[in-house]
């Protein structure tokens, strides 16, 4: 179904969805909001895209990740490889992406890999507690205060592996549904 | 203790990758840890056999009075000592058994894990964890049946020792909470003091059922006799170790064990008395009808189950003597004679008693510790089994209503042990014979080191009986008993009416070898007699609870969404009905009639909307219209849900309508053309259903709403949420943090959805294909 505004439209709106679906992600703890909403917002910005550019150019602009590499010299430190790949992927893409000796590899994150870190975030989240004699998912605060964001605590980290959660099954069931 | 246990568990699961290291010495680590715990307990024998009972607490779950509590006293370290000690001499032969197999790693790996968990079984001091280690034992058990996972035979033998022992494994379960109920206490030194209460109690008779269940299935009595035999299926050193000396004797050491508890009274003597009785005759009658070295070693063994189950259910002081006696003797024995036979079977290649003979001068050390061993079984003086056998018939002929009937029983199995004992020792190794049967291999020392020294303890303990047999037996027996015993182990009593029975024994049991081939040729004919058998039965019931589960499959789980939707709702319709219809609160609408009054105008026009909708929807007659109508019905919800004051359900609301809608424009044109196939009279079923079901709830909310809604829970929610958890959105924070843990089940459910939804679209499975 390609209709040339939605298709338009829907390339600005997503950020502002994402942006949006994350505060109410935050503000959730003292406003209507949190994970749950949060993720919905967010994930309907990729269902409309899906809907409109199909779930495989969708895949394309959104879920798979360059990474640019060289071989590891037989000499070199495993530790100076990793942080010099580490640099190469995050500081200095552009200029890398053109270098002769460069390979990329193209990564694409599956949803269920945005589940799996969902569930894992909001497993830690309780074993925490665990980890310090309280019981499973007690929760700890800390003192400051982040302005926008507010009070960062274990909840907050559940909440994200909420809203992760439901964005990566809301994905995979758009993606499943869509293709074939 | 708990190391020991803990140490068993452990090098269970490195065995694997030892024998990757160490390739075929990864004997010498396996078979040093039972050796260990062997000295261990031996080292702890000093205290025990001077009284003492030593026990250990590890708290597990204190709340539920569930705790790892181990106790030793003489029963548990006799069979302790037992498990060890064959143990040790068991992976030794497992070493030689199984030489060069590839899976040799995953064969330690269950055997240690099953001795361990046996290990556990008699060493636990708190019913609950006998429960845990019993189960363990079944499922090890399970796993060293099918270890030839290739054979179909396997397979299914293994699965039915599981099923067999796994009921039997639930009954126990059942019985033993039962049990704790009853004596009030989870703890085994407890519950051995509160034996009056307990034999006192109502719940009595439905613990002892279904603890005898348990221990009847385990140890092979009958009617569940059945799969024992087809258990040997497994490689030998597991049939000689689980299916004759240690595991099948967890049921007895559970009736050993209780016996303070729940014995003496008229209901648990005679149920033991007379399953034992029948185990003992049926199992030795069914011992002459075979020629399989193994299946006649299996039916003698269910026989010998027979009299300890028989021994323990008379209770007198003599019959637990001769039960301690006989369970040590018949271990020694029985033991060596099944690894005689693997023996025999991985040299020659068969286990056929007929084509068996001539074996002593090729298999000389096999040989010596075949005709120990079956001396010691056949009850010939020096042998420990001999003072077995002469208890067990001083036990049965005490004064009783019943002696002549368990003489004959004792007299009967006694003298078909002798006709085996004789046929598998003399007739295979030491019978004169012009073709010995060919060997493939010579005879090897880890595979005849193991059943000599088995061997000849029965020959030792004959003859130094109290060395340091005596006084553990002793302790043993005290166990059961309650009350300090004295006896003295001889093997000379004189010419008592004992010695003159043994005598008479052997030589009956000495006709009936010679008279074996006869006894043989009847076999047939009983063929028709077993179809009634419960081997028959079982594979019956399994075959027919398949058909009528998938029957029951294909009724309930017909794959009509609409069906389904039918069902939950006039589940839910009639039990809600059956609730209010006896006693229930009625609704009382007059004197509320005026809250109508209050009704708004916005709440009203959202109504009608919502009506007019689902009227609209009944008639529509495309997909993207109904679609678009459920969409309207949802809008409408959450409007409502914001005009009431929830913003986050309303929130989630809406973007749920809208997903759903989204998801199913996108499927649409998949979907085949939208068609009324059904009668109108069918449609106006579905509409009357949910009219009923809207009703009821209605009315539900209605009687609901009569009574002012009294709970503290909004103000301590209201009060604690920002003290405690720092949040002001109430419903976010009993999500996230007072209630998180719901919602962790929640989003696993989401995720496990997601996962079922790609499943069922993504994965066409070809027919024939392994998921």
């Amino acid at each position: 179904m390609k209709t040339i505004v939605l298709a338009t439209a829907i390339r600005i709106l997503i950020p502002l969805f994402i942006i949006f679906s994350v505060y109410t992600l935050f503000r959730g703890h003292n406003h209507p909001g949190g994970g749950f909403i949060g993720g919905l917002i967010g994930s309907i910005a990729f269902v409309f895209h899906t809907m409109t550019h199909g779930p495989q150019h969708t895949v394309d602009t959104f879920l798979k990740l360059n990474l640019y590499g060289y071989p590891r010299q037989p000499n070199q430190s495993r530790s100076l490889y990793l942080m010099r790949m580490m640099r190469v992927n995050v500081w200095r893409r552009r200029k890398m992406a053109r270098h002769p000796d460069m390979k990329h590899h193209m990564v694409r994150i599956e949803s269920v890999y945005i589940i799996a870190t969902g569930l894992f975030l909001a497993v830690t989240s309780g074993v925490l507690g665990l980890l310090s004699g309280q019981p499973f998912m007690h929760a700890y605060w800390t003192d400051f205060y982040i302005p926008v964001l507010g009070k960062p605590g274990t909840p907050i980290l559940f909440d994200l592996g909420v809203y992760l959660l439901v964005i990566g099954v809301v994905l995979k069931i758009t993606f499943v549904m869509s293709e074939e | 203790m708990f190391l020991a246990i803990l140490a068993g568990f452990l090098l269970a699961f490195a065995a694997p990758l030892l024998h990757r290291w160490l390739g075929k010495w990864v004997l010498v680590p396996m078979a040093l840890l039972p050796l260990s715990i062997f000295v261990y307990l031996l080292t702890l024998s000093p205290a025990v056999l001077g009284g003492d009972k030593l026990g250990e607490l590890h708290a597990w779950a204190p709340s539920l009075n569930i705790n790892l509590h181990f106790f030793l006293d003489g029963l548990s370290l006799l069979f302790a000592l037992l498990i060890t000690g064959f143990g040790t001499l068991i992976m030794l032969y497992a070493g030689g058994y199984l030489k060069g197999h590839p899976l040799l790693g995953r064969f330690y790996l269950y055997l240690t894990l099953f001795m361990t968990a046996m290990l556990g079984l008699v060493l636990a001091g708190n019913i609950i964890s006998i429960f845990v280690f019993w189960e363990l034992t079944s499922i090890s058990s399970y796993l060293l049946i099918g270890f030839n996972q290739d054979k179909e035979k396997s397979r299914n033998s293994a699965l039915q020792a599981l099923l067999v022992t796994g009921l039997g494994g639930m009954a126990l379960m059942g019985g033993l909470i039962l049990l704790g109920m009853a004596g009030g206490s989870y703890t085994l030194s407890e519950l051995l003091e509160r034996g009056d209460v307990v034999r006192n109690h109502g719940l009595y008779l439905p613990a002892l059922v279904l603890l005898l269940l348990g221990a009847f299935t385990k140890s092979a009595q009958f009617p569940f006799h059945f799969w024992l035999p087809n258990a040997m299926e497994a490689p030998t050193p597991v049939s000689a170790y689980l299916h004759s000396a240690t595991m099948v004797k967890a049921g007895v050491y559970l009736l050993a064990r209780l016996t303070p508890v729940m014995g003496g009274t008229d209901e648990w003597q005679y149920t033991l008395m007379m399953v034992g009785g029948i185990t003992t005759v049926l199992g030795a009658l069914l011992a002459t009808q075979h020629v399989d070295l193994k299946a006649i070693l299996a039916y003698t063994t269910i026989s010998a189950l027979g009299l300890l189950v028989t021994m323990t259910g008379i209770g007198t002081a003599p019959a637990m003597e001769a039960m301690v006696v006989f369970l040590l003797a018949h271990a020694l024995y029985k033991g060596t004679l099944f690894l005689v036979a693997g023996n025999v079977d991985h040299a020659t290649g068969t286990r056929d008693l007929t084509q068996l003979t001539g074996l002593s001068g090729s298999m000389r050390y096999t040989a010596v510790a075949a005709l120990l061993a079956g001396m010691s079984m056949a009850g010939i003086l020096p042998f420990f089994g001999f003072i077995g056998k002469e208890l067990l018939y001083e036990a049965s002929l005490q004064e009783s209503p019943f002696r002549w009937m368990l003489f004959a029983v004792s007299f009967f199995s006694g003298m078909v042990f002798v006709a085996v004992a004789i046929a598998l020792s003399y007739g295979v190794f030491w019978r004169r014979s012009t073709s010995p049967t060919p060997l493939q291999h010579p005879d090897k020392p880890l595979l005849y080191l193991p059943p000599v020294v088995l061997a000849s303890a029965g020959l030792v303990f004959g003859l130094l009986p109290g060395f340091f047999v005596t006084p553990l037996l002793r302790r043993a027996a005290e166990s059961m008993l309650g009350v300090e015993q004295v006896f003295e182990l001889a093997l000379w009593h004189g010419f008592t009416l004992a010695l003159g029975l043994s005598v008479l024994t052997v030589l009956l049991g000495y006709v009936v070898y010679r008279y074996a081939n006869r006894l043989l040729s009847y076999a047939s004919r009983f063929n028709r007699l077993y179809l009634f058998g419960p081997a028959n039965l079982y594979q019956l019931t399994l075959k027919g609870f398949l058909i009528g589960a998938t029957k029951i499959t294909a009724t309930i789980q017909n794959g009509y969404l609409r069906s389904y939707i039918v069902a939950i709702v006039t589940a839910q319709i009639s039990l809600v009905i059956l609730a209010l219809w006896d006693g229930g609160p009625r609704l009382e609408l007059g004197n509320r009639l005026h809250e109508l009054s209050q009704l708004r105008l916005y709440e009203v026009v959202l109504l009608l909307m919502v009506v007019s909708a689902l009227i609209f929807l009944f008639k529509s007659q495309s997909r993207l219209t109904s679609i678009a109508i459920m969409g309207i019905v949802g809008y409408s919800a959450a409007l409502l849900y914001i005009l009431f004051g929830a913003p986050d359900v309303a929130a989630t609301q809406l973007l749920i309508e809208t997903l759903t809608v989204v998801i199913f424009v996108l499927i649409l044109h998949k979907l085949p053309a939208f068609k009324y196939l059904s009668h109108a009279s069918e449609r106006y079923k579905y509409v009357l259903l949910s009219l009923t079901f809207g009703a009821v709830m209605t009315y539900v909310i209605l009687i609901v709403k009569q009574y002012p809604l009294d709970s503290e829970l909004k103000a301590y929610y209201g009060l604690n949420s920002y003290l405690l958890a720092h949040g002001r959105n109430i419903v976010n924070v009993i999500l996230v943090d007072f209630r998180a843990f719901d919602t962790l089940g929640e989003i696993v459910v989401l995720a496990v959805a997601a996962i079922g939804i790609m499943a069922m679209l993504k994965l066409r499975m070809q027919k024939g294909d392994k998921p």
